[in-house]
């Protein structure tokens, strides 16, 4: 069962927030949309699950047209939204137990079910918690837990780890990793380039509405940046993009400092850099921020 | 009949029963401290001004009947509480789940329609308001003021009547932006309600055009319907025809109004 968004397009009054856009997301892999804030990530994934009604273009899960047929396609999705709509009325279980309603499952097997997600996501010991008391890592992973109650195919993480400390976030990414290797389709949605890199097969480039670049991770860093990159401080600007220019790659000023792409033969031009004695210099491996620097021009 | 079936595809039974149920779930958690301070209001009116007013009103005339002050207020505080309780849930606590815990986003993730959602939380809101005036009639039919058969057959008003606000309610919560604005409604269409649709005194007393507006506010049938065993108006039929049309009007308003705020 695979998910395919065809030719979507979304419009505000006169604002369009998202302008065609198509792809596909298949069983075991994890796509991930990346995209400064207001790019139309967060649209477009209200459109995949039925939540925001397209302008134009259509969504399918299998057979089911998302939005004519959504209580059928619901059936195989699980969405752990950026808000963390957990139920502050109800325990932790509870929570996954009326959610299961929802989904027609029967109590024992809910409640099965339920306990075994709490098991899974390290909060067995809090099931009679009141939510408020969870920390933020802990809410992040009920909303997880709540959105596998119906055993869902396909996952949509819009923004999960927003606002977690890094340890959380490494906790959260160990759960990602299980839901690829279960076989479901995982759909995240990101500005952080790291989590992005680390759990994402396939990544889709988000700018203006519009996907403006996309591929395997590590593919997309070496064909639109490359290896290495320089980062420079205290040095003109001018003055970097021409040691660039001469040496076939590019420069990209940004915030304080000025990003220089290394070439394959990285040491002359960095040999060079080196004796600007810039206020700091720092050489690096490429990532995907570069990649969006290059594609978007803007800074995530 | 295509806005039928496209009505039946969208919602089941199980669907609204389930978000029906939710409430009920959270209802049975926190009942104490919702079902006290709302539903001592009109038991609070009924005593101040029964008991505090009342001796100082001769018997008067209604319909016909020679009636007691506090026989005449009874069924107007059961008016009042279902007024309060399914205009308030919908108001406020459907805002807060819609705009705050975010509780309508969540459930329609799943399965369920955005229909079986509206119409589970206006079921809900109608559920306390018929539990808030059927309350409010025991303390009524308690007091000696309104015979115990009576309240019994007067469950389908409580429905009918908390079925409207329950709408009332839902279309305010999707009209407005903030907290706050919930007042406004309150101000101007919930207290003059509660004052002049014969709660208090008989309409018949209010001066010229006002006496007109007061008839027309839809509280006004529902408290001359629930006064049943002191008689109706010649005109009752035309109310019930006004109140179901009301009913369907609010329903859909409010179904809209909420939409157009999910569904950006």
């Amino acid at each position: 069962m695979y998910l395919s968004a065809q030719n979507l397009y979304k419009t505000y009054g006169d604002r369009e927030v998202v302008r065609g856009i198509s792809f596909e997301l298949f069983p075991g892999e994890v796509l991930g949309l990346l995209g400064p804030n207001g790019a139309g990530k967060t649209t477009t994934v209200g459109m995949l699950y039925g939540l925001v009604n397209p302008t134009k273009g259509q969504v399918t899960l299998g057979t089911w047209d998302v939005h004519r047929q959504g209580r059928q396609a619901r059936q195989y999705i699980g969405v752990v939204s950026q808000e963390n709509n957990i139920d502050p009325d109800f325990n932790v279980l509870d929570n996954l137990l009326t959610f299961a309603r929802y989904y027609r499952v029967p109590v024992a097997e809910a409640r099965a079910r339920a306990e075994l997600l709490l098991k899974q996501v390290d909060l067995q010991d809090r099931a009679k918690d009141s939510p408020e008391d969870l920390s933020g890592g802990m809410k992040r992973r009920l909303v997880l837990a709540r959105a596998l109650i119906n055993n869902p195919k396909l996952v949509f993480l819009d923004e999960p780890t927003t606002g977690l400390d890094p340890d959380a976030r490494q906790g959260f990414w160990r759960f990602v990793s299980s839901l690829k290797e279960e076989g479901r389709g995982v759909l995240l949605t990101t500005h952080y380039m790291d989590e992005a890199e680390r759990l994402s097969d396939r990544i889709l480039l988000f700018k203006d509405g519009m996907i403006v670049g996309g591929g395997k991770p590590q593919e997309v860093i070496a064909q639109e940046v490359g290896q290495e990159v320089a980062e420079v401080e205290g040095v003109a600007v001018g003055m970097l993009e021409d040691l660039a220019a001469k040496a076939g790659t590019w420069s990209y000023p940004f915030g304080n400092s000025t990003l220089v792409v290394l070439p394959a033969q990285a040491e002359p031009l960095w040999q060079a850099l080196v004796e600007l004695h810039p206020s700091r210099l720092t050489r690096r491996r490429a990532n995907l921020e570069d990649v969006f620097l290059r594609l978007t021009g803007v800074g995530l | 009949m295509n806005l039928t079936k496209s009505f039946t595809e969208s919602v089941s039974l199980w669907g609204v029963y389930s978000v029906w149920r939710r409430h009920v779930d959270v209802y049975r958690v926190t009942w104490l401290s919702n079902l006290l301070p709302p539903m001592s209001e009109p038991v609070l009116y009924l005593f101040a001004f029964g008991a505090g007013l009342g001796p100082m009103i001769q018997n008067f005339d209604y319909l016909g009947q020679t009636v007691s002050y506090p026989q005449y207020l009874g069924p107007g505080m059961m008016a009042v509480a279902i007024l309060f309780q399914s205009f308030f849930e919908g108001a406020y606590s459907s805002y807060i789940r819609l705009t705050f815990q975010k509780t309508w986003h969540a459930l329609l993730t799943t399965p369920l329609s955005y229909t079986e959602v509206f119409l589970g939380d206006w079921l809900w809101a109608a559920t306390k308001g018929t539990l808030g005036g059927f309350i409010t009639g025991l303390v009524v039919v308690l007091l000696g003021l309104y015979p115990w058969y009576a309240l019994l057959l007067s469950i389908p008003i409580l429905i009918l009547g908390s079925l409207l606000f329950g709408a009332c309610g839902l279309v305010s919560a999707g009209l407005v932006k903030t907290l706050d604005q919930v007042n406004l409604p309150t101000f101007l269409f919930i207290l003059p309600m509660f004052t002049l649709s014969g709660t208090y005194f008989p309409r018949g007393n209010l001066p010229g055009a006002s006496r007109w507006l007061a008839e027309a506010l839809p509280l006004s049938p529902i408290v001359d319907f629930l006064r049943w065993p002191l008689g109706l108006p010649e005109y009752w039929p035309w109310q019930l025809l006004w109140l179901i049309c009301m009913v369907l009007m609010a329903a859909y308003w409010g179904w809209s109004a909420i939409r157009k705020k999910i569904f950006l």
